[in-house]
């Protein structure tokens, strides 16, 4: 069976030709100009998983939002659970990049972290 | 009156890259001007990943891309003013700006334009119907997300395939609305196919293409509106009106750059690109003003961004330390399936990247750039699109000091 | 016990807030019920802004009059409420035979009505005074000008309320009974009695007719569309241009506004649906192809937005329109002033219509002066037009002045603030835009709307779901998003 599917991985956003078997395994691909996208053609047929980008709400700070991101990609089926749980989380300002906010969240091995630099409100 | 070598007006990537590199080339009496109170431009709103791919060779969202180069203006002590917005440019070089200290005045050797760029509006495009609220252009809709903290609505439409648009619609359904449809009036996609993948497709969001809003009702906030097939001159096909209830429009359809202050100046602008007509060294027809980025040209990529404010950096550091640039008197003409190209004025004796874009979708050609009967650079594409800016080194030695440089696509 | 009024005003528009500033003169209790959530929201706000110069209407009625009236207290009166005018000729161009001679006639009949300043010039003549218009000769009205509606109106209104006039907004009329002498008015928010009643509704004057008792006025809705343009195109418009008219229709014209851009339009369609306000886009197209023809500048690039203005016509049973009709009518409505049909030169005429229903009034109660009445309204300074020096100045006095929000037309947090909290109580997003400029320019609030809501938020404790862009139910978020 074959299937088109854009590359995701970097701005070329290679159209790529997947061949699957008729129980759906991967057999081969074409169309990318480079070798991770082999590897993302293979993980689309098996497991396929996204990153997301959201924010948490930030208390105290010069912004009401701390945006924040996966460090690794998740099963796309999860996202909506992913995003059920960030959506609960409140913070504390400051907010600092790179801050684990969330480690290995519901069990995927992959961190929610702060994408953003927030300042303190200052109080006068 | 202060003096200052270089003023760079705005703070986003192409701000931030230039002052970075002017300052580590030795140019260090310099200022950025930032409007909003903190740096990092339009960035600061993009909280989604895919920057720094090229640069950094990782993907990072917008404020940790931007945050790499605040770093450095931090840790280098770069002078920089928040919350200052430049009133004026005058052809004189001086820059103009208003704070809450005050306004001031600053006379520059060079002035560097890098204020970005706006959105195309519901106004400009003449979409017709009524004018309810709950239209919102993408950056306004990603900005309040993003930013303010404020859900702008429950049931989508969203007319435009530019990238920020499909970029709010996984947004948007992240969040636990319902984008309904996304429209696009001409035959392909304005925004890169793997934003169509990850945005759309990901959540089933149908993609019509040769579609548009032909009417939009509501006497208080959105209730309805129509759209329509387009014939191939982008004309409403009678017949195929198709309804869709929904509360919110967002509008990703276009990008103009902001040079409101480039036209004060009283420098040319190109009629395609909407940005200054520059040479190769991103100075526009102004001894001493020069312009990068968004304001620019309209960039798709922000690592490009900051790559072509760093070579404007090389050469402003060079007119600042020697007073004037080397004249770029050759043209650079293109054939008609190109849109734009720039720089529009190159020397023939400096190494050069020539960026472009085309009108519409091509399939396996070839971009051959000529000049004097001679080749001097090529690129084999198996695959161009509108949305995507293509960039072509130029190196010095296959040049000539004159002849018009001609883009052609065979 | 209710509150008793001596006036209530059905329309806060231009005309309704005139009278209401009037009747502040005297010694009354008076209050206007304006359905919309801020004035000038309907046809007072809708149109091009031109301060006509009285020569288009039929010698003897009171447009003409009232009209030239209004034109020549404008000076004085934009100075007195502190808005801007700008007193800059109108042109009309032509090129036939036919044209020149409807151009002449036109001027005899101005100079019947009153009107002063009214030439007929040649082709050259007219290109020393518009550069870009198109015409063999023109007639040249030196005394027409531009004003801006919504700050003319405003202007009119907050100076109401200075002088002790309420305002009462989202206060639309259900229905209206006279009992012992007084008119009870039903409302949303309840009843409001009075002694007197001003029918001002525009566009709901026959409504508001029927509802008094006076019955039968037939009212069309000549609706027209508008585009406005960059104002990079102003510097090339320094008075508006006109076609020749017919009998009953101006004609699309192009007018320059007091901020420095161009109106195209209108087109005129009769509509019987008065709440209907969409633009087609047939008329966008006819409208540039027409307007180039007498003044060819226009880009599409230009256009920043467009909008459509219904104007009330009182018509007779053939479908002629009548001039206004201001009357009293003891028999059907006694204590209450009815005006239907007024559309164009409404704007221009509004204090002297004012004028006119209170020297009607006069002929049934004695009306007392009002001692403490103050005529003046400061005039609100624009940051953006102010010298680098002046704009240093303000900024030392207030911060705030420094801060540029809307970067188009350069409006500052302070004058957003000061907007903010306006005399009249409006909060809706289109108010401070109208009071600012802010939101206005090329960009249309695409950086610094969200300022401009966040401080509406702030300084009046309005949560995001309850934030209105213009009219009742327009709300802008469905919440916060965490």
């Amino acid at each position: 069976m074959k299937k088109e599917i854009t590359c995701i991985i970097c701005p070329n956003g290679c159209s790529l030709e997947i061949e699957t078997d008729s129980s759906g395994n991967f057999l081969s691909v074409s169309g990318e100009l480079c070798p991770r996208g082999k590897g993302y053609a293979e993980q689309e047929v098996s497991d396929p998983r996204r990153t997301i980008a959201t924010s948490v709400r930030l208390l105290g700070g010069e912004l009401p939002l701390a945006s924040v991101r996966l460090t690794k990609p998740v099963p796309k089926v999860r996202i909506f659970d992913i995003m059920k749980e960030i959506r609960s989380v409140k913070i504390w300002a400051p907010a600092v990049t790179g801050t684990v906010i969330i480690h290995n969240i519901l069990g995927l091995e992959s961190d929610v972290i702060v994408t953003k630099d927030v300042a303190e409100i200052k109080q006068e | 009156m202060e003096k200052k070598d270089a003023v760079i007006i705005g703070g986003g990537p192409a701000g931030l890259a230039a002052a970075v590199a002017l300052y580590k080339d030795g140019i260090q009496n310099i200022i950025i001007l930032e409007r909003e109170k903190n740096l990092g431009g339009i960035l600061r709103q993009c909280i989604h990943d895919g920057f720094g791919l090229v640069r950094f060779r990782t993907t990072m969202s917008g404020p940790e891309y931007a945050k790499q180069f605040i770093d450095e203006i931090q840790e280098f002590g770069i002078p920089y003013k928040t919350g200052t917005a430049v009133l004026n440019v005058s052809d004189d070089h001086i820059v103009t700006a208003a704070s809450p200290a005050g306004i001031e005045k600053i006379e520059a050797k060079a002035v560097i334009f890098a204020m970005g760029c706006r959105e195309r509006t519901r106004g400009a495009l003449q979409i017709p119907g009524e004018r309810p609220s709950g239209i919102f252009t993408a950056g306004v809709a990603q900005a309040y997300m993003n930013l303010y903290n404020r859900q702008i609505g429950k049931e989508i439409v969203i007319l435009g395939s530019g990238d920020i648009g499909m970029i709010m619609a996984r947004r948007l359904t992240l969040e636990g609305a319902h984008v309904q449809a996304v429209y696009e009036i001409q035959s392909v996609p304005s925004g890169l196919p793997r934003n169509i993948q990850q945005c759309l497709d990901d959540y089933n969001i149908p993609l019509f293409l040769s579609h548009t809003v032909t009417d939009i009702r509501g006497k208080g906030r959105l209730e309805s509106l129509t759209v329509q097939k387009v014939d191939e001159y982008m004309k409403p096909i009678p017949g195929t009106e198709k309804e869709h209830v929904c509360d919110t429009l967002i509008l990703s359809v276009g990008l103009i750059p902001e040079n409101e202050l480039t036209l004060d100046a009283g420098i040319a602008l190109d009629v395609r690109t909407r940005g200054a007509i520059v040479d190769e060294n991103c100075q526009t027809d102004h001894r001493g003003f020069f312009a990068a980025g968004n304001v620019l040209h309209v960039h798709d990529l922000a690592d490009y961004v900051s790559l072509e404010a760093e070579s404007l950096a090389a050469s402003a550091a060079e007119y600042i330390r020697k007073g004037i640039l080397a004249e770029c008197v050759i043209p650079v003409t293109y054939c008609s399936s190109i849109h734009d190209v720039v720089p529009q004025r190159v020397s023939g004796t400096k190494d050069v990247v020539l960026s472009m874009r085309v009108n519409k979708p091509l399939l396996n050609c070839t971009i051959s750039i000529m000049q004097n009967g001679k080749q001097i650079a090529m690129k084999q594409m198996k695959k161009i699109l509108p949305a995507e800016m293509i960039r072509i080194p130029v190196q010095r030695t296959a040049m000539s000091s004159s002849g018009t440089v001609e883009v052609d696509i065979i | 016990m209710k509150e008793l009024y001596d006036v209530l005003i059905i329309g806060g528009g231009v005309v309704g807030s005139a009278a209401a500033r009037e009747l502040a003169r005297y010694k009354l209790k008076v209050a206007v019920l304006e359905k919309n959530l801020d004035v000038c929201n309907e046809t007072s706000g809708r149109n091009s802004g031109v301060v006509h110069g009285g020569f288009a209407y039929d010698t003897g009625t009171l447009k003409a009059k009232l009209c030239v009236e209004g034109n020549r207290g404008m000076d004085e009166l934009s100075a007195e409420l502190g808005f801007k005018f700008n007193r800059c000729g109108k042109v009309l161009v032509g090129t036939t035979k036919e044209e020149l001679h409807s151009l002449e006639r036109t001027v005899e009949q101005g100079k019947r009505n009153g009107v002063q300043g009214l030439t007929i010039i040649n082709e050259e003549e007219l290109h020393h005074l518009v550069p870009k218009a198109v015409g063999k000769f023109a007639m040249y009205s030196k005394n027409s000008g531009i004003v801006d509606p919504f700050n003319y109106t405003i202007a009119l209104a907050e100076n109401a309320v200075l002088n002790g006039v309420r305002y009462f907004f989202d206060t639309n009329v259900i229905s209206i009974c006279r009992n012992a002498n007084i008119w009870q008015v039903h409302t949303p928010r309840g009843i409001f009695c009075s002694r007197w009643m001003i029918n001002a509704a525009g566009l709901g004057c026959g409504n508001i007719s029927d509802m008094l008792g006076i019955r039968g006025y037939k009212i069309i809705g000549s609706k027209g569309d508008y585009i406005v343009l960059d104002k990079r195109t102003g510097s090339l418009l320094p008075m508006p241009v006109y076609p020749v008219p017919t009998n009953t229709y101006m004609g699309i014209h192009v007018t320059n506004t007091t901020d420095g851009n161009v109106i195209i339009g209108p087109n005129a369609d009769d509509v019987t649906d008065f709440t209907y306000y969409g633009v087609l886009q047939k008329n966008l197209d006819y409208l540039i192809k027409s307007a180039s023809r007498i003044w060819p500048c226009i880009q599409r690039n230009d256009c920043i937005r467009n909008y459509s203005g219904i104007l009330p016509k009182l018509v007779d049973d053939k479908g002629t329109v009548q001039d206004f009709k201001i009357e009293i009518r003891p028999d059907l409505a006694p204590d209450a002033v009815n005006l239907v049909g007024i559309e164009s030169p409404g704007l221009t005429a509004a204090v002297p219509i004012a004028h006119l229903v209170i020297e009607m009034m006069k002929e049934y109660i004695k009306l007392e002066k009002n001692p403490s009445f103050n005529p003046y309204r400061k005039q609100q300074q624009r940051f953006s037009e102010l010298s680098d020096q002046e704009k240093a100045k303000m900024i030392v006095s207030n911060h705030d002045y420094g801060e540029v929000v809307c970067r188009c037309e350069k409006v500052t947090k302070a004058e957003i603030i000061r907007a903010i909290h306006n005399p009249l109580g409006v909060h809706t997003v289109s108010g401070i835009k109208y009071r600012t400029r802010a939101m206005m320019g090329r960009c249309q609030g695409g950086y610094c709307q969200m300022r401009v809501t966040s401080f509406i938020e702030e300084e009046l404790g309005i949560a995001p779901e309850d934030i209105q862009l213009e009219r009742s139910g327009s709300y802008m978020f469905t919440g916060t998003m965490r």
